[in-house]
């Protein structure tokens, strides 16, 4: 049962939208408000698809879902309960990844409209080439708490999803990650490896133990300390490898204070062999299990014991019996306690290297009994079980924040608390149902306008973006650009990080353009599985190759350029050049700016103490302002909720109207208008409103 | 207050867990607010259903909806919360218990009366709600129910949709916002009045005496205070300008290391950082002009016994800046993530977090004083908690003025905002013209224009007269194309689910910003035209 209102949707637009087929990719935020959305402006045959299943954290807004669904598939969820709103449509729900080649151009050929409602870029980048190739068109959606997106895609037409290139994903190089990390979230990857190594699947990529093929290292000894130390395995890479980290710890019942002792204690020793290392760092220190320094921080209410065997000042006992009468009042009144002594849940407190030890012991052994109890479950099979890391998971947490802190405070980096770590391990971004709500609604909106393009001019009203002609992906014959050491690059690098993981392709060929053809990389499986180990150099690709890398599933043809450098920056192992190199500087510059205005502002102020007007905003520059964007995707958590962050402020020149595509979402304030000349009318109040007084103002520049 | 001792584990409630994503918006505090709640829809049509969506999955504490009709077949196309088997039963009952389901810790209630009833024989039949969301009123009703609720406090939302606009109003007296989370933030670090503590342990530091290591591990802040110094011994007064600015940042650079002697390379995270910090750190301490003058309208108020907190902490922090403060706010008492060794890095953030609490300590017991002579009244809770918060934003504090629905409308409407805005043809604001007529036109003629689909031309012509009057009340000429009347027509008053499921996301949003107190809310009337897919907000 669907919206009919004579006169207000056409019957032409009506009739459209009945005979319609859609496809509606993820089941998640906006899927479940999309859903619900399409089915009531009357779509009757829709396809949804998605990998995920259901999960506590998604019930706050994912209403087509409850607490008994947890576990469950979402696309199937999803259609069961829409269909109690709408039984005459009929919804086909796919369990399944949109990557998988089963989901090829005939599949995407039997829709007139596809509407994405997707939590991460790699799956927004394949729906958008896979569009393009079927030429359908897509509408493209993102939020991010507040803030959310619309995009319409054709080609052709409109800008494609990889026009305007994102700021690019953060990779570590595993040198930082296992000799020198300097910052919080290399810990925290060291520690999702570690855990992996430990009791999920483990991936040679993700080593955890010290690396004496450093390039900062390359001839330097620290090749004694290995022969003494029997755990460890020589390998002719120069690797240290554990027997396999799991057997090691397996054959040492996951003890937890062997393991601190081999990670924290052994390992750390064996890094400070490498002195090379050290010449311009602050050297690591070791920690050993029995003697845990105590914190530097005054505030140690961390520890139990210390607090509990502490006289209280009177000062004290009067704030302990104000929380304890506030606590007690809420628990007689039913109400969930949130609020600890210092407003903090335990989450958000730091916790003391002694508490970090605690919590990895009873991590360790949890995780370990769950190993066993599943290995005995199935006794028959001979492989591990292996757990999957899970930000939603209290053990797996611990375990990661833990070693994360440790190892912080090993090499001197700031520690973190379970919340953040937790943020920044699993790529959170928050999410409320109401700015989904509204990007949902838009999405709609902007379908109805794509299946009655001919009908009222007034309905295109809003302007598109042309296709950008550099577009590394829609232009006729994209190119890009890769800069890397060749000689230390391999192609399995090539592949994995660079095809697949940055450009995003699913199944890439990959022939040098030498006249002859030379393949390097086959999609076909096992075909050039010899190559993987060799560098670049040794396959003739050097400084100035031209590589054809061609990706059949996405009918998507790519030229990467080769530029040999032997000096990347720190922490790097390449850079892709695109535009984006340039856009990305422009952004710096205008942020520059933006500060530089902001202090102008500020004085201003402060020396005439009003506020100061500076009438007419009026500016025809476009401001790209790219909130801080996903940049901890790195960690793989593909299925997360990454749902992207951008506000594209794209400001239509004449009218200077925002288009609410680019809402903001619940803050309602971004939709107002830009001020016009002096006017304070239409832009007071509202959250963001400071800073989009300082975007107004770049614009002056 | 646990003793956490042996029990590392942190498993989470099940409701942390579900509320995840949008703690790490408005924090544990937040939730509770929410929680304790009471929102009170009246009529829910599409758009009143879709915001109570967005509020019963949240968490809200209760709902109550307002409703004395019954479900239609129409109801049944728009709004996902009825069912096609529901028709003829009360629409407050099937849509409260569909959305329930949506969350089982909300409560909610529903009242199957007619408004004007409740609005003339239960006058404090509102008193108990945080908030009021209105939807599908006719404007003699709207106005009764605007009046009541401004001189109650209580906050009023109406949320419309028509057609293919929409329209959200927010409307409060005053509204006062403690965490109002600005986009950005300009770190407050004091370098140009740095408090003694800071002072001291920056000028016991020796750059020169570092060895290597711990050269290259000093948290920035030292770095930028130590060349402030050195610049305005050369140059008589701190950098302002941009030009100055890039040569300070120079400066800064000449002091970093080599890497290896005679390398010329050099590279020194922490003075890497620095250099970029350069432009917000130099900032002047300042309290921004907003602020300010909220602090000088709590100055002039004598605390009674019902002044608000949030006005009562502000006198004090006024009396804070006055005196202890020597005219800058309290400390913020965070400082970002820098480079540097452990050791010095938490010593530094210990310096700033210990001024922030001594900072926030005075104020507070300047908020106790002012409450014990105002003798035995309702303790803030948590008070010191509050004020703690209170002196972290005092930077960022906001207040919202409002302006009732009747006095917009019956009494002095803001007509240059009118004015300029009519001058755009296509200005949003148009609708808003449109709105307003079409429900004089109802009360004219009982029925809105386009309703009957054979009424449509002359309705047509009765619309037009009634847009032309009311702008030749705000002394605006005939300016709007008749495109828009034809627009208006079409629509007869239907709503369009996904234009609802649009305003309820925005209406609901308000709510939560006002219950929860943080962001800040709209101020004061918000259009949505999906026809352009654009929005603008007017106070008027």
């Amino acid at each position: 049962m669907a919206t009919h209102i004579p006169g207000l949707l056409e019957e032409k637009l009506r009739a459209g939208i009945t005979s319609s087929k859609v496809l509606v990719v993820g089941a998640g935020g906006i899927g479940c408000e999309l859903l619900k959305d399409l089915v009531l402006a009357g779509f009757e045959d829709i396809e949804v698809i998605d990998l995920d299943t259901i999960d506590v954290s998604n019930l706050n807004r994912q209403f087509l879902f409850q607490k008994k669904h947890v576990g469950k598939s979402k696309a199937e969820v999803a259609k069961e309960s829409a269909l109690r709103f709408n039984p005459r449509a009929s919804i086909t729900a796919h369990h399944d990844s949109i990557i998988k080649s089963t989901y090829g151009m005939s599949f995407y050929q039997k829709f007139d409209l596809v509407m994405n409602a997707l939590d991460n870029r790699s799956a927004r980048n394949h729906v958008n080439r896979m569009c393009l190739a079927a030429d359908i068109p897509l509408v493209e959606s993102g939020t991010a708490g507040y803030l959310g997106q619309v995009t319409v895609i054709k080609k052709g037409v409109t800008e494609c999803y990889e026009c305007q290139p994102k700021p690019s994903q953060k990779t570590y190089p595993g040198c930082t990650i296992r000799n020198t990390p300097s910052e919080p979230i290399h810990c925290i990857v060291w520690a999702k490896h570690l855990f992996n190594q430990l009791f999920g699947e483990a991936d040679p990529d993700e080593d955890v133990s010290p690396d004496a093929a450093d390039p900062e290292q390359v001839g330097q000894a620290g090749q004694a300390a290995l022969g003494d130390d029997k755990d460890h395995n020589t390998h002719t890479d120069g690797n240290v490898t554990r027997v396999s980290t799991r057997a090691w710890a397996k054959s040492h019942q996951y003890q937890a204070k062997k393991l601190f002792t081999k990670l924290f204690t052994e390992d750390i020793h064996y890094l400070l062999t490498m002195d090379k290392l050290w010449e311009k760092r602050r050297k690591p220190t070791p920690l050993l299990w029995d003697s845990l320094p105590s914190d530097g921080d005054d505030n140690d209410n961390n520890d139990g014991l210390i607090e509990d065997q502490r006289p209280w000042s009177v000062e004290r006992c009067r704030q302990v019996f104000e929380t304890a009468v506030n606590n007690l009042y809420n628990r007689v009144k039913g109400r969930v306690v949130w609020d600890n002594n210092d407003g903090l849940i335990e989450d958000q407190r730091p916790w003391s290297v002694e508490r970090c030890r605690q919590v990895f012991e009873t991590a360790v052994n949890n995780l370990y009994n769950r190993v066993k109890s599943e290995e005995k479950e199935k006794e028959d099979t001979e492989d591990d079980v292996s757990l999957t890391w899970d930000k939603d998971d209290p053990d797996s947490m611990d375990f990661v924040t833990s070693c994360a802190n440790i190892r912080a405070h090993i090499f001197n980096i700031p520690q973190k608390t379970r919340f953040d770590v937790k943020s920044m391990a699993g790529a959170i971004i928050p999410a409320i149902a109401t700015t989904n709500a509204i990007i949902a609604g838009v999405i709609v909106l902007e379908a109805m306008k794509l299946l009655t393009e001919d009908a009222r001019g007034y309905w295109w009203a809003a302007p598109s973006t042309p296709p950008r002609p550099k577009c590394t992906v829609c232009a006729p014959r994209p190119e890009l650009t890769v800069k890397l050491d060749t000689r230390h690059t391999t192609i399995r690098t090539l592949d994995q990080k660079i095809l697949r993981g940055s450009i995003n392709m699913a199944a890439p060929d990959v022939e040098i353009m030498d006249g002859k053809g030379t393949i390097v990389i086959s999609s076909e499986e096992g075909e050039t599985e010899c190559n993987m180990g060799k560098t670049l150099q040794e396959l003739g690709i050097v400084d100035g190759t031209r590589l054809n890398c061609d990706d059949f599933l996405q009918s998507y043809t790519l030229v990467v350029n080769i530029v040999h450098c032997e000096k990347l920056d720190e922490g790097t192992e390449f850079t892709i050049l695109g535009n984006s190199e340039e856009i990305k500087k422009a952004q710096e510059e205008e942020a520059e700016v933006a500060a530089e205005v902001e202090q102008n502002r500020k004085q201003k102020i402060s020396n005439d103490g009003t506020k100061t007007a500076d009438g007419g905003e009026t500016s025809d520059e476009m401001v790209v302002a790219e909130v801080e964007d996903d940049d901890l995707v790195c960690l793989e958590d593909v299925e997360d909720e990454v749902e992207e962050q951008e506000v594209e402020e794209e400001e239509e020149e004449e009218s200077r109207k925002r288009r609410s595509d680019d809402i903001v979402g619940g803050e309602t304030q971004p939709l107002k208008k830009l001020k016009s000349g002096g006017g304070s009318s239409s832009s007071s109040g509202s959250g963001s409103g400071d800073s989009s007084d300082v975007i107004e103002e770049v614009m002056l520049d | 207050m646990e003793s956490s001792g042996g029990t590392p584990s942190c498993e989470l409630t099940d409701k942390a867990k579900k509320y995840d994503r949008q703690l790490r918006l408005w924090g544990d505090h937040g939730q509770v607010a929410l929680e304790s709640g009471h929102v009170c829809l009246i009529n829910a049509s599409a758009s009143g259903t879709e915001t109570l969506k967005s509020l019963v999955l949240p968490g809200l504490g209760s709902v109550t909806i307002i409703d004395d009709t019954k479900v239609t077949p129409q109801d049944v196309g728009n709004n996902f919360f009825v069912e096609s088997e529901s028709v003829g039963s009360a629409r407050g009952e099937v849509t409260l218990r569909l959305l329930l389901e949506l969350n089982p810790e909300v409560r909610g209630t529903f009242v199957e009366q007619p408004l004007t009833e409740i609005l003339d024989n239960q006058p404090d039949f509102f008193t108990p709600f945080s908030c009021v969301v209105a939807t599908c009123l006719p404007e003699c009703t709207l106005l009764t129910l605007s009046k009541v609720l401004w001189e109650a406090k209580i906050p009023l939302v109406v949320v419309r949709t028509y057609g293919m606009i929409g329209y959200l109003r927010v409307q409060m007296e005053e509204h006062t916002v403690v965490e109002s989370h600005p986009d950005n933030e300009m770190p407050d670090l004091r370098l140009d009045r740095p408090f003694p503590a800071l002072q001291k342990y920056i000028d016991g530091l020796d750059l020169d005496s570092m060895d290597h290591r711990e050269h290259s591990h000093v948290p920035y802040v030292v770095i930028l205070y130590k060349v402030r110094q050195r610049w305005i011994q050369e140059h008589g007064a701190a950098p302002a300008s941009y030009k100055e600015r890039k040569a300070f940042a120079e400066m800064v650079r000449e002091g970093m290391r080599q890497k290896e002697s005679g390398s010329g390379d050099t590279f020194e995270e922490n003075f890497e950082e620095g250099i970029k910090a350069v432009n917000t750190a130099l900032l002047p301490t300042t309290i921004p002009s907003g602020v300010q003058s909220i602090l000088n309208e709590a100055s002039s108020i004598t605390p009674s016994p019902t002044t608000k907190p949030f006005w009562i902490m502000a006198r004090a922090l006024h009396e804070f800046i006055t005196s202890e403060g020597r005219g800058a706010l309290p400390v913020r008492g965070t400082i970002p993530d820098m480079t540097a060794d452990s050791e010095k890095y938490i010593k530094v953030q210990n310096l700033y977090r210990e001024q922030a609490a001594q900072d926030a300590d005075w104020v507070l017991r300047r908020v106790q004083e002012h409450s014990q002579q105002l003798g035995p009244r309702k303790v803030i809770s948590s008070l010191e908690s509050s004020v703690k918060t209170f002196c972290k934003n005092a930077h960022a504090l906001r207040v919202i003025k409002g302006k009732s629905i009747a006095e917009e409308y019956k009494g002095s409407i803001n007509l240059s905002e009118i004015g300029s805005h009519l001058e755009n043809p296509d200005s949003e604001l148009v609708w808003y013209v449109m709105l307003r007529a079409v429900d004089q036109f109802q009360s004219e003629f009982r029925a809105y224009p386009g309703y009957f689909q054979d009424q449509v031309e002359t309705d047509i012509v009765r619309l037009k007269v009634c847009v032309n009057k009311l702008l030749a009340d705000w002394g605006c000429g005939p300016i709007i194309k008749d495109d828009f009347i034809h627009e208006m027509c079409r629509y007869g008053a239907a709503e369009v689910h996904s234009v609802a499921a649009y305003m309820g996301g925005c209406a609901a949003q308000e709510v939560i910003k006002v219950v929860t107190g943080q962001y800040v809310p709209v101020n004061h009337t918000h259009i949505y035209s999906a026809i352009t897919a654009t929005s603008a907000t007017f106070s008027l």
